[in-house]
């Protein structure tokens, strides 16, 4: 038998690699993670503050200027853009984000380039990022930031951020269903 | 009994899931309905949820990030 046979049929890379972990898994996964963030960094985990650190940082390569916009402008924010990219626990993050999730999906032999369906698909992805990117930068933080990271650290803010992620959700599958059904 | 294809390759969730609902609506216990997917997530929620609502499920896996999910109607 071929070694990547054996393996495929391992009980114990059927468990770790192949399958979807547990939702429970995952939770307590999050929340360790989320304790070491907190210690280590001394900031809870976000994601999407990041991405606009790398848009500032792209636009300045390109030899634009984000000193006279306000959200930069910010001293805490300011810093993190100055410190640069090495220096920012948040970008290594991110990175590790991506490298994991493709690690995990090639392990899985579950890697597909999947083909764009139709225009619609592609106006709706473009217009969808771009909301969920304004929106949570307006509400100073994603559904990581904001509503994990802000419950997780006991703030009455995250759980309003979950009253209106639910509602929405509730918009979104409903326009979901009425144009790709 | 017969057998029906529904091909949700490309589609993100929740997609998959909704169409093959709405299909089965329309079939007779016994008929099997075969769904190709290649968004992961399908492949855990549609199985999950045919198997809650009591039909018999198997999963194929066709290629790298390739399903294709089996579901017998049972009434």
């Amino acid at each position: 038998m071929k070694l990547t046979e054996k393996v495929s049929k391992n009980q114990y890379y059927k468990i770790w690699f192949k399958d979807a972990w547990p939702y429970i898994t995952g939770a307590v996964l999050l929340s360790l993670f989320q304790i070491i963030t907190f210690a280590t960094t001394g900031n809870p985990w976000g994601v999407s503050g990041t991405l606009a650190y790398w848009g500032a940082w792209l636009y300045e390569l390109l030899g634009g200027s984000v000193e006279k916009w306000y959200y930069f402008s910010r001293a805490g924010v300011n810093a993190t853009l100055r410190n640069g990219f090495l220096s920012d626990p948040g970008s290594m993050r991110n990175l590790g984000l991506i490298a994991g999730a493709l690690f995990s999906v090639l392990i899985a032999s579950g890697f597909k380039f999947k083909k764009i369906k139709s225009w619609k698909q592609v106006i709706a992805a473009v217009c969808g990022g771009l909301l969920m990117g304004y929106g949570a930068r307006i509400a100073a933080g994603c559904n990581i930031g904001a509503f994990f990271s802000g419950i997780s650290s006991l703030s009455l803010s995250g759980w309003v951020y979950a009253v209106f992620l639910f509602l929405g959700a509730m918009v979104g599958s409903k326009l979901l269903v009425k144009y790709f059904m | 009994m017969k057998e029906v294809e529904l091909d949700c390759m490309g589609e993100a969730c929740p997609i998959p899931l909704v169409k093959a609902q709405k299909k089965l609506e329309t079939m007779d216990g016994g008929d099997i309905l075969l769904v190709l997917i290649d968004h992961s997530c399908a492949m855990k929620n549609l199985p999950e949820w045919a198997r809650k609502a009591g039909h018999n499920v198997e999963i194929e896996e066709l290629d790298d990030g390739e399903w294709e999910v089996v579901i017998e109607k049972v009434v």
